[in-house]
Parts: C-alpha cells; structure tokens; sequence
C-alpha cells in the first residue's frame, strides 16, 4: 500500500526526513511514533502528495506521489495535525463541499455525508458553524472528511490530540473497526496508542527510523529499562547487599534526609526483583518506606534509541 | 471542469458570509453616488463637450472607489487560506493548481462586475426622471463598462498575485494596493512633468495611462490597445501566481 524507498526532505534548509525507508501493507494499522518534529508530519505530507520528496521514492497504492499527485490524492484519506478547516461553513456544508471535491454526487454523496457524521459522532453539530466547535468537535470534522470517499488508505497526523479521554476511546474504536477495509498510518507521541491499536510501529527521530517493529517485540526492549526504586533506613552495606541480588545489573544510591537513602536498581530484562528486595530487607531488618517499580517511558525509549544511533546534521 | 465549478461556488459563497461583499457593496455605491453628483455639477455649469457619463468616470470620487476596491477584493483569497492552514487541506483533495486560482479569481471577477451594477443603475434612474433630456451616448456607456471591466481584470490579477505572495491579508492589501497606485502614478507622469520629454516617451507612457484609457473609453471610442495590455497582464499575473503557489508546495 505505501512502499518508501530513501526517502529525504530538505525542509527549511534542515534535514527533516533522512534516508527513510520502509513498507505498510494493506489492511496494517501503523503507527508513526516519534517526538514533536521527528519528521513525521513532513513524511505524513510527502504521502498525502502536499510536497514532494527531495529525493528518494514514494508509491502509494502503487502510484508515485511526485508524476501521479492526483490518483494519489483520489486513494488518501489524509487529515492534517491542526485539522484545519473552514471555519465560516457549517459542518454538514463542508463535508458536502469536501465531498464534492472528491468527486461524490447525488445518492452517493447523501449516504457518506451521512455514514461518516454518524461514525465520527458529529450528527448532532451538523448545522452548527465550525467557528463555534470545541477542538474535539473539529478534530472529528477533519476525520470524518478524511473518510469521505471510502479511501482505501489513511493518512491521520495525531488524529487524537485535543480529544478528552472518552472521545480519545471513540476515535480508537473507529479505527480498529475500519481496519478489514482501510489501511491506516496514524502519527502519535502516545506510547499507550501504539500499544493498544498498531499492528506496527514506526519510530522516528530527527528524520531517521529509529525501530521498526511490532509493538510487542518493541514493549520487550523497552523492559531494558525496567527500574525500581527503593527507600530503606540501612547500613552502609546496603548497596553491596542490593548489588548481589540475582537481576539487579547496577544500584545508584541519593542520601535523603533523617538518615533514609534511595537506591535506584537497574534490573535486566524480563525480571521483577521487588520480592527478592522485600525478603532482602526483612533479613537484614532494613526499615522500608518505599519500594516501586518505574515501568519505562516513552521519553526513555527516545533517549536510549537516540543515544545509540546520533542525529547526524546536514 | 465540475471541480472548477465547486470550487467557484464555494469561493462566491466565501464572500457573501462574510460582511466584506457588503462592506465593499456598500461603499462602492456611496462613491458611485458621489461621481454622478459630480457629474451633475458640472452638467449644471453650462454647456460641456463631455457627457454625462464622461463626467461620471472623470471625478476625483471615482478614483478613490478604483483604488480601495481592488486590495479589499482579493487580499483574502490565499492569504487567508494559508494562515488558516487550510490551503493543505485543499491541495491534498484532488484538485489542480489552475482550478484553485481561476476559481478564485473569477469569484473575485464577479463580485467586481456586481459593484458596477448600481452605477448602472444611476444611470437608468437619470434617464428616467429626466424624461431622456439628458444626452446618454450608448457608445460612451458601452466603453465605459468595457474598460471598467478590463481594468477590473488587471488589477485584480494584482491583487491576487499579492495575496499568494504572504499569509498576512493586511500584507497582500498594501502589495496590491501600491502596485495598483505605482501603476496609475506611471501613467499620471505626463500630467505631473508636463511634455517637456520627447514625442516617442510621451507615447509609450500614454500607453500604461488608466486616466488616457479612461478618457478614449468614456467618450465612446474603443481602442484595442488597452485591451490587450490590461488582460495580456492579468493573464501574466496569473501565471505568476501559479508559480507562487506551486513553488510553495514544490520548493526544495
């Protein structure tokens, strides 16, 4: 459905997409994950046809982006990251409009009009002018236009954000029911998303591809990070004694005050070692205020991938 | 063709949500009240070679409706849709680069034509109430409307190139408008310096002269030269704005 080859966008004199490659197959909910200018609202307009590539190759639906804009345009649902709109239209009037644009008519037309006010629960704004919608509202206008013409791919930049938690599960729903039909690649900074609707991820950082993987085996080298923090009024051994705990790869001890300490334990993959602290402590009759484990962040993610591959400036 | 006309009536629709249609409507009627007083005025001094559709489209007033016109037309039609953002919006529907801008500028066209309507209109009320006395030569009507329109085509390509070229409207009016006066100046310079300069430079400026043009138009004399310098230029000037449009979306 989307095959990128090399692909490079020099945007504002920087390098906002570098060397990006990768394939989305028919009917996969992808996910686009990376950090606020990463580069993938600019790879997201390259596959809408907005701009071209510098370099590199784009097909959507088997078409080239730069030599056939149009019939890729005609195959892409695509809904910008402001979702923008015209704000002096009623809604039913814009998607009317937006519909004549991608050439729905007559029957046509009044069916879709109406399918994707009701799957995008925007039926009951219908008459009211998109000036006065809340964000959420107008987020779900520019959905519901992206879904106009039934494309068989859809190009969502960050199509949750601005929407209270409800409506956030809504929009989820939608997507996986459309998934059979639709292909769609969906940006977003939340890890949660990803894990909850992609069948893949795609991370991205200063225009590279970081990861590219299912979020499952992804989740798997994000327990790499796994820590567990831990307050106990101990002796000086207590490091020691934490250290030689089957698990633990490395403890970082911070003073607190009234003669507490904090350790951080560095755990390795796959293992919980909270129970064998919890026995450790009883043993040596540590007084424990604390003991929680930190499950990893997608800021560690970011800051573990980028460390390990840096951006290179052009 | 079909999206063309979408996007036409679309772009009409624009214009009369928003009050500027009116605004622009409005004032242009008061101005074009002003010009016909004016014209009476001189009417009333005595006996004038000029008509009274002359004298109408010779008053300061009319000037002043030619000028505040234009930018207030067309500084919306991209600059607006780029601050919005909805330019994205619209270039990743399938539609084609020229359908966008003709369709904007028609409307624009349009829109101009209607201001027209009630000078028109003054003149058909004179007529009625004075029982035909007042000599209304239907040459100098039909020039009249006809450089009208062809200045209305020029200098709204102007405004429409201006408005391409920033996302501020405020910008593109100022654009418009000071190419619009420059090129007014250009052909006042004979007047201001006088035929102190050769025979040949005298004609070449003439050439560029709206107040010239308006003066052979209204008297009833069409001229094609005019004609074909004010559309060659406004077919230029769209041209232009298809490379601005085009080159925001293409640029390296």
């Amino acid at each position: 459905m989307i095959a990128v080859h090399d692909l490079t966008k020099l945007y504002a004199g920087r390098m906002a997409v570098n060397h990006v490659s990768f394939q989305v197959e028919p009917g996969q909910i992808v996910g686009f994950l990376g950090p606020n200018g990463a580069g993938k609202s600019t790879t997201m307009r390259i596959l809408a046809g907005y701009m071209p590539p510098t370099s590199g190759h784009v097909a959507v639906n088997g078409h080239d982006v730069f030599r056939e804009s149009l019939a890729v345009r005609r195959s892409v649902g695509y809904m910008p990251e402001t979702a923008p709109l015209y704000t002096d239209m009623r809604v039913k009037e814009y998607l009317r409009f937006r519909g004549e644009l991608k050439g729905l008519r007559g029957r046509d037309m009044r069916r879709r009009v109406g399918e994707v006010m009701e799957l995008c629960s925007v039926t009951d704004v219908r008459r009211r002018l998109i000036a006065n919608l809340s964000k959420g509202y107008r987020q779900r206008v520019a959905l519901a236009d992206a879904l106009l013409h039934e494309p068989p791919l859809l190009i969502l930049d960050e199509p949750t954000s601005g929407l209270d938690p409800v409506q956030i599960r809504q929009v989820r729903e939608l997507l996986r029911s459309l998934r059979p039909a639709h292909t769609i690649l969906l940006s977003t900074h939340i890890l949660q998303e990803v894990e909850n609707l992609c069948d893949r991820v795609i991370m991205i950082h200063h225009g590279r591809v970081l990861a590219d993987d299912t979020p499952e085996r992804l989740t798997a080298r994000l327990r790499t990070l796994t820590e567990v923090y831990l307050e106990v009024r101990a002796g000086t051994q207590a490091v020691a004694d934490l250290e030689t705990l089957a698990g633990v790869r490395k403890v970082v001890e911070e003073p607190a005050e009234g003669g507490w300490s904090r350790h951080v334990l560095r755990v390795e993959p796959g293992r919980d070692v909270r129970e064998d602290v919890m026995m450790l402590a009883r043993e040596r009759g540590w007084e424990l205020r604390e003991l929680h484990r930190r499950l990893p962040s997608l800021e560690d993610v970011f800051i573990e991938l980028a460390a390990a591959e840096p951006a290179r400036t052009v | 063709m079909r999206i063309f006309w979408v996007l036409l009536k679309k772009e009409l629709r624009t214009f009369f949500v928003s009050p500027m249609a009116y605004i622009v409507l409005a004032l242009a009627m008061v101005l074009n009240g002003f010009c016909l007083r004016a014209a009476l005025s001189v009417l009333e001094r005595g006996p004038s070679e000029g008509s009274i559709v002359t004298w109408t489209f010779h008053a300061m007033w009319f000037w002043l409706s030619y000028f505040f016109v234009f930018p207030l037309l067309t500084m919306r039609l991209f600059a607006e849709e780029k601050k919005m953002g909805t330019l994205e919006t619209l270039f990743t529907a399938p539609v084609r680069t020229w359908q966008v801008i003709w369709s904007k500028y028609l409307a624009a066209v349009l829109i101009y034509c209607m201001l027209w309507v009630p000078s028109g209109l003054n003149f058909l009320l004179i007529d009625w109430i004075t029982a035909g006395q007042v000599e209304m030569p239907a040459g100098a009507l039909k020039g009249s409307y006809l450089v009208l329109f062809v200045m209305g085509l020029f200098n709204l390509a102007i405004g429409c190139f201006a408005s391409s070229l920033t996302s501020n409207q405020i910008i593109a009016a100022v654009i418009a408008f000071t190419a619009s006066l420059l090129h007014f100046l250009t052909g006042m310079f004979i007047s201001v310096i006088g035929r102190k300069v050769s025979e040949s430079f005298v004609d070449i400026i003439n050439y560029f002269a709206s107040t010239e043009h308006i003066r052979t138009f209204t008297a009833g004399l069409i001229d094609t030269r005019p004609l074909v310098y004010y559309t060659s230029f406004a077919l230029l000037l769209l041209a232009f704005t298809h490379q601005v449009v085009e080159y925001r979306r293409w640029k390296p």
